[in-house]
């Protein structure tokens, strides 16, 4: 009996540890930045705001102009309770989206499981109150209006283009929004959920879905101009640069479609999953793969310039910063390379795994690392400025 | 650690999924059939061991049932007693929880190849990345349909269906192969084994991805219909779940007075009842040896 009693409750052990894993998603905001300030969603559900100097300064938090804010958990309809927890349990949210940010006001996108909300937080005060209600006289506002509704949870950043903001969500369509929070128009369904930010450019707006297709919707109406179907997944934003849009896929791919109809101009072949957005500048375009290499390509032909071989995968963007390129792999490592070349100038261990996008002002690089701190690294010396760590504070 | 256990469970698990689901036409919930036909498939040999020593245990029944008259009083006797019994006839009464216990490491592994696969969650995306092969059913496959029958396999069913299905067929499968208690000391414990794990399970569908529920539900019907081919029925599904108390004396009934017995009767009952006891194992321990086609 005490044998059968044992593997019972091995058994039951087991499942219980499997369950109690707890929610997997966390989160990796990148950075919106105004005014010496750096604003961004927490692993752990909440938007903080921070000053660049009070930080460098070591002052104690908050200090002027920073603040928190926890985002409401959605409350889950007909929840079931039984001796193990609540069926479904409240999903914690947190924010995967960089946020947008305009004169006054942050735009936050929040995931949780299933469900989602863009919110509008006066950056100077935030209104919103313990029960997660927004001060709609100050122009804070969340989307839906109503508090117990959701679309579904966001991953890519909201992004806002003359007074509209888009923005993609899981439930597989994208938005716009005016400044009061409205629809400008129905909502463009994709089809496939979308983990992508939106781009936008000449009155369309370009958007990419987990099933493998780029749609192009006017910005006017929402109405479909075209739409291409890919081999596999799009987990890599779209970028604009002149009459081309740059995206990696799944397929191992990095491509290049004509703005105006979707046509191939060129395709580049790596060696893994193109997951991380790519960044093009100056008639080049620099994309970090998962299989651990950062590569240059002549925007124009697809033809490889130089590659830097990093130790692990790149899921962070690659960013300029001053005269370098700066690429940060998934398991913490900084390198920063000279743009014409891919030499490496120096590299630089964080010591964390970073996935989130990294923000760039003049020689500083802000870096969201997986152990919920902030880190300013200087490329020029290669030292690390300041860090902020989050977990602690209440 | 972690690695041995990824490379040795986690990602032979995720990669046949994935590539299952390539051959089957890009349906997810398939695969997951096709993959627990095969687990169970593999520990045919040992649920057909388990189910035959159920039947043997069976045979056992009346020798049980005199123990338990003999040492009733003396239950560390009594257990001594069994094991003994057991062991003549080469019965492993723990036999029936050996499948269920070597199908967690797939379970456990389950678990996160359906939530890698189905890309619930970014950061599960990023794991799959990591853990894919490089075969041409893999590379290319992302994303899969998670859509199967009413099931979004990633979620848990938001009916209560599939949480119906895992207990009820977890409890016809445990109620085939468990004996009815002997003693009635010993029914509320076997009442409760059979009912807890059916009960549990269907409550852990409700926060589990659908995905493996169905793995649970698929694996169990298997059970059943092995169980139902290898000792010719519905075993003790149909059985008495107790075996019932002597009835009690009518009031006023006079009690019938014992036989009296010579002692030559006495001598030859005894070696009558020694040649039956003998007989029962030998039959029980036939019953375990004959294979499923021996019959």
């Amino acid at each position: 009996m005490r044998k059968l009693s044992l593997i019972l409750f091995v058994i039951v052990l087991s499942m219980l540890g499997l369950s109690c894993t707890g929610p997997t998603w966390q989160g990796w905001s990148g950075f919106a930045s105004y005014e010496g300030n750096l604003y961004f969603g927490t692993m752990d559900g909440r938007v903080l705001a921070i000053n660049m100097s009070a930080r460098s300064q070591g002052l104690s938090f908050p200090s002027e102009e920073e603040w928190l804010l926890t985002v409401k958990r959605p409350a889950p309809a007909g929840g079931m309770c039984g001796p193990m927890g609540c069926v479904p349990a409240a999903q914690p949210a947190t924010i995967y989206a960089t946020p947008a940010i305009t004169d006054n006001i942050v735009y936050i996108a929040t995931y949780a499981g299933d469900s989602g909300k863009v919110m509008a937080i006066n950056r100077l005060t935030p209104g919103y109150d313990a029960e997660g209600i927004p001060a709609w006289n100050e122009g804070e506002w969340f989307y839906p209006r109503s508090e117990n509704k959701y679309i579904g949870s966001v991953v890519g950043g909201p992004i806002v283009v003359e007074d509209t903001l888009y923005v993609g969500s899981s439930d597989g369509k994208l938005y716009a929004l005016d400044e009061k929070g409205d629809e400008r128009w129905a909502p463009f369904d994709t089809g496939g959920k979308i983990w992508t930010s939106p781009a936008v450019g000449d009155g369309v707006v370009y958007v990419s879905n987990y099933g493998g297709k780029l749609f192009a919707v006017s910005s006017t109406d929402g109405s479909l101009i075209w739409e291409i179907e890919l081999p596999a997944s799009i987990a890599s934003s779209p970028v604009i640069s002149g009459d081309i849009i740059y995206f990696g896929t799944f397929d191992r791919n990095l491509y290049a479609i004509a703005v105006t109809d979707g046509s191939e101009r060129w395709k580049f072949e790596g060696g893994n999953w193109f997951w991380a957005t790519p960044m093009v500048k100056d008639g080049v375009v620099y994309a970090g793969c998962f299989d651990h290499q950062v590569y240059a390509l002549n925007a124009i032909t697809g033809e490889k310039l130089w590659h830097f071989v990093a130790d692990a995968p790149i899921v962070a963007p690659p960013m300029l910063s001053g005269d370098f390129l700066v690429a940060t792999s998934e398991s913490g490592e900084m390198y920063i390379l000279e743009p014409d070349t891919g030499n490496l100038v120096r590299s630089i261990s964080i010591g964390y795994q970073v996935m989130a996008p990294l923000y760039a002002e003049e020689n500083m690089v802000y870096v969201h690392a997986r152990n919920r701190c902030v880190y300013a690294v200087d490329v020029q010396s290669g030292d690390n400025v300041w860090e902020f760590c989050y977990s602690d504070i209440e | 650690m972690a690695e041995l256990w990824n490379t040795i469970i986690l990602e032979p698990v995720l990669n046949s999924l994935i590539a299952l689901t390539t051959m089957l036409g890009g349906s997810f919930g398939l695969s997951i059939i096709v993959l627990t036909v095969v687990v169970r498939l593999a520990l045919f040999p040992l649920t057909v061991r388990q189910t035959q020593s159920t039947k043997a245990m069976q045979t056992l029944q009346p020798r049980i049932q005199e123990l338990q008259k003999k040492y009733g009083k003396n239950q560390q006797k009594l257990q001594q007693e069994m094991m003994k019994l057991y062991k003549e006839a080469g019965i492993n009464p723990l036999g029936c929880l050996w499948p269920m216990l070597i199908q967690l490491p797939i379970w456990i592994a389950l678990y996160p190849s359906i939530m890698q696969a189905l890309a619930a969650t970014p950061e599960n995306l990023l794991d799959l990345s990591q853990h894919l092969y490089s075969w041409a059913a893999v590379g290319n496959a992302v994303p899969l349909n998670e859509q199967f029958l009413w099931l979004r396999l990633s979620r848990p069913d938001p009916n209560l269906i599939l949480a119906i299905l895992v207990g009820g067929t977890m409890w016809v499968q445990q109620k085939m192969i468990t004996p009815p208690p002997t003693d009635p000391r010993q029914q509320s414990m076997t009442s409760m084994t059979t009912m807890m794990m059916p009960l549990m399970f269907g409550f852990f569908t409700l926060s589990f991805p659908s995905g493996l529920a169905l793995y649970w539900v698929i694996s169990n019907v298997i059970g059943i219909v092995i169980q139902y081919f290898v000792s010719g029925g519905w075993g003790y599904l149909r059985a008495p779940s107790a075996a019932k108390p002597a009835p009690a004396q009518a009031p006023g009934q006079k009690p019938v007075p014992a036989q009296k017995i010579s002692p030559i009767e006495k001598q030859s009952k005894i070696a009558q009842k020694a040649t039956e006891e003998s007989k029962t194992i030998k039959k029980a321990s036939d019953e375990k040896r004959r294979g499923l086609f021996g019959r």
